[in-house]
């Protein structure tokens, strides 16, 4: 029967294609994204070679803050007739693995950063990213010429080579509610960060008159936050390093970490008493049945004083109450005060246009984009110290003076976050994350639980 | 949701009698079937409820279980802050056409194994259902590499081409069904001089109909619903289907995100899967009175 035969060979057909499949799948285990890309590209071919048009990627998040990049093209491509660019997006949760299969199948972009989990560290040890150094040295591009200081520069050169170009600078900085502050009869804590008072055990005090816990979750409100960003910079801030100086001089790979050291434990302490001796701040979980899906109780109004990130301020005008900004006040350290989240623009090594990609990044750090860019994202604060006068004005009901203030003195107090500069960040995170629930819950000492995660770190970054 | 459809037409008297003794058990379980419907609709009532709130309101503790102001332009704004309408259109066509190559492909290859038995037919249909077990990123950057090769990067083909060569699930699901209609109606078939692929297309298929709705409902939720594979090849604003879009909403560390509006564009994605449902439900119920068989 001819027609069986006919089924016989779509069937045939269909297992070779899935056979095919599998084939491939299996070839691909062994290799990582980054050494699959530069052999793969099949049009690698076409030169960039001055004149031609050429087009770059620039690979981003989707979401207003970031895409607003779109509306600056017009202007650049007028500029650089030979230069067209293209913005490839996708949703925060899939940034890392759109952009680790774009590179694997050929097809990276241009221009990135690392806007998903994984941070600078992480793609510079899977070798993702293009040493600027030549580009940099044949264009003379100069940090000073585009305001950018030199101390935002270093943190994504490696060695002496240049990886990143800083394009937005966002720091640590308190939230506070002024209704709350108002209500309660307190003064407003201080923007200043040469202002001696301003201290954890005063903030204590402060939240201490915020706080009123009752049966009823509705009416109960606390004083104070504290569980800003990553849990492992925490202790930084009381004066603990839980790595070892040479994280910082050989690609994000630390030689030792001190987790169960007694000054990271007597740190994390710290932290966890507000929750659980104070009683100043809320658990996990009330602030979870509060605050829905946001997480974070601060905007509901329930919270006084909140450490976040100066992005919060992007939604300050959102908020259902006043909204000033404070100093993060002193715990001990007296060089580190404030977390810096420096975001760069990187060039991929599967670029198959790196110059035209440096001229597009030259563009998007210049004095006149970096001011416009903070209306156009509503809010990013840019590493360019003039365009920076323009951030500081720019969120209503907050005095800019304290914004500037804020600002000067972290960047003076500041240390650039873990997250971009330790190796395998994303497996650390998620670890500390799991192995601290039961801290949060009540179930288990900071003591009992720093030993494990001691070594779990040191296990994640020799890998 | 649809409610479920009670069986047959018209109750004849003496299915009322039986009906009047097991009386008490009847409203017991009614009552519980109400609960539970309740306790269902609760979170979909959230979801509208949530749609129709202004964004302040969203932030209030307790929530409001009714909107205090009904924010009808939340309806509208969805159309206005993003190209919500073209990715709705993107979503469709996409989810059409892969419901009707799954329908093709499946219910051709589901019918082969069936109905014709040849050398190693059964090697072949434990290979087809062993790519079941091949999860999605396994796969994922071979096929990846295979369309760029291609060129159909930021293009539908990805998201469509591979409807049309089956997949394991549906056509084991097919073949299943197939394999349970009587040899007898395809010899009179045979009989009466009819092709083999008029045996499928006239005989097979008619008598599928509650099967093929099966597939097809499945096939259009999983391709409705898919997030990563358009996150994957589609890179141009104008091409995202909605799950991309919606997950994008909340993709900003800096902002809150706009719940309610989240919720709004939640609603309008989830007609086209109860309209799925209702009119394939209707299809399912017929397939079964309309051929007796089972």
């Amino acid at each position: 029967m001819k027609r069986i035969r006919n089924k016989k060979t779509f069937a045939l057909l269909l297992a070779t294609s899935m056979l095919v499949v599998l084939a491939l799948s299996g070839c691909s285990g062994g290799k990582s994204a980054g050494d699959v890309a530069p052999g793969n590209n099949g049009d690698s071919a076409k030169s960039s070679s001055s004149g031609e048009q050429v087009t770059i990627t620039h690979y981003t998040i989707d979401s207003e803050d970031r895409t607003f990049i779109e509306k600056l093209i017009p202007d650049f491509e007028a500029k650089h007739p030979n230069i067209k660019v293209k913005v490839e997006k996708a949703p925060y949760e899939q940034f890392d693995s759109k952009l680790q299969t774009l590179i694997a199948g050929g097809k990276s972009p241009d221009v990135t950063s690392h806007y998903g989990y994984g941070g600078f560290a992480e793609y510079y040890n899977k070798d993702m990213l293009l040493d600027m150094n030549d580009i940099i040295q044949e264009d003379g591009f100069k940090a000073s010429d585009y305001n950018i200081p030199d101390d935002l520069m270093k943190i994504y050169t490696v060695k002496d080579h240049v990886y990143g170009i800083p394009v937005n600078m966002y720091v640590t900085l308190m939230l506070y509610n002024k209704d709350m502050f108002d209500a309660a009869n307190v003064p407003y804590p201080p923007s200043d960060y040469e202002d001696k008072s301003w201290t954890f055990d005063k903030m204590i005090e402060d939240a201490r008159q915020m706080t009123h816990v009752s049966s009823d979750i509705a009416k109960t409100q606390y004083g104070v936050d504290f569980t800003w960003s990553e849990r492992d910079m925490r202790p930084l801030y009381f004066g603990a390093e839980p790595y070892s100086p040479d994280t910082w001089t050989n690609g994000g790979v630390p030689s030792e970490t001190h987790f169960d050291s007694p000054e990271v434990i007597a740190a994390y302490n710290k932290l966890f008493n507000l929750i659980l001796k104070d009683k100043v701040s809320p658990t996990t979980e009330w602030s979870k049945s509060v605050a829905g899906q946001n997480g974070d109780a601060f905007v509901t109004g329930k919270v006084g004083m909140t450490v976040s990130g100066s992005w919060s301020l992007a939604g300050s005008n959102d908020f259902p109450f006043k909204v000033g900004v404070a100093a993060v006040p002193a715990g001990g350290n007296d060089k580190v005060r404030s977390v810096l989240f420096v975001d760069p623009l990187l060039i991929l090594k599967g670029s198959k246009h790196p110059k035209e990609a440096f001229e597009w990044i030259k563009y998007l750090v210049s004095d006149e984009v970096q001011e416009k860019s903070i209306d156009l994202s509503g809010g990013n604060p840019p590493v360019n110290t003039k365009a920076a006068e323009t951030y500081y004005k720019h969120f209503d009901g907050i005095d800019p003076a304290d914004v500037k203030k804020v600002y000067e003195g972290a960047v003076k107090y500041g240390f650039e976050s873990y997250n971009h500069l330790i190796t395998h960040y994303s497996q650390i995170n998620d670890m500390f994350i799991n192995e601290m629930q039961p801290i949060d819950t009540g179930h288990k000492t900071v003591e009992q639980v720093m030993p494990t995660i001691q070594k779990k770190v040191m296990e994640i970054i020799k890998r | 949701m649809s409610t479920i459809p009670t069986a047959g037409p018209e109750a004849s008297p003496s299915v009322n009698k039986r009906r009047r003794k097991i009386d008490a058990v009847s409203i017991a379980s009614f009552i519980a079937l109400l609960v539970t419907t309740f306790l269902m609709l609760l979170p979909l009532f959230f979801m509208v409820s949530t749609s129709l709130k202004s964004k302040k309101e969203l932030l209030k503790f307790p929530p409001s279980f009714l909107p205090e102001t009904w924010q009808w332009s939340n309806y509208r704004e969805i159309f206005d802050t993003l190209n919500f309408s073209q990715m709705y259109m993107n979503s469709l066509f996409i989810g059409i056409l892969t419901v009707v190559g799954t329908l093709l492909s499946s219910a051709l290859a589901g019918y082969g194994f069936a109905r014709y038995r040849g050398k190693g037919s059964n090697l072949w249909f434990m290979l087809m259902l062993s790519t079941m077990m091949l999860p999605y990123p396994a796969i994922m950057i071979p096929q990846f590499i295979l369309f760029s090769k291609l060129n159909w990067i930021d293009t539908f083909l990805p998201l469509i081409v591979p409807a049309f060569f089956g997949s394991a699930y549906n056509i084991f699901l097919l073949r299943q069904f197939f394999s349970t209609l009587p040899d007898e109606l395809f010899d009179a078939g045979r009989i009466d001089g009819c092709s083999e692929f008029r045996m499928w297309r006239q005989i097979a298929l008619p008598l599928s109909g509650p099967a093929l709705a099966t597939v097809a409902i499945f096939a259009f939720i999983y391709s409705w619903n898919d997030l990563l594979t358009p996150v994957l090849y589609l890179s141009s604003s104008d091409k995202f289907t909605l799950p991309v879009g919606m997950s994008s909403f909340t993709s900003s560390r800096f902002r809150i995100p706009p719940w309610h509006l989240l919720m709004v564009a939640s609603v309008l994605a989830m007609l086209p899967i109860v309209a799925l449902f209702a009119i394939a439900q209707k299809r399912f119920v017929e397939g079964i009175v309309l051929t007796g068989i089972k």
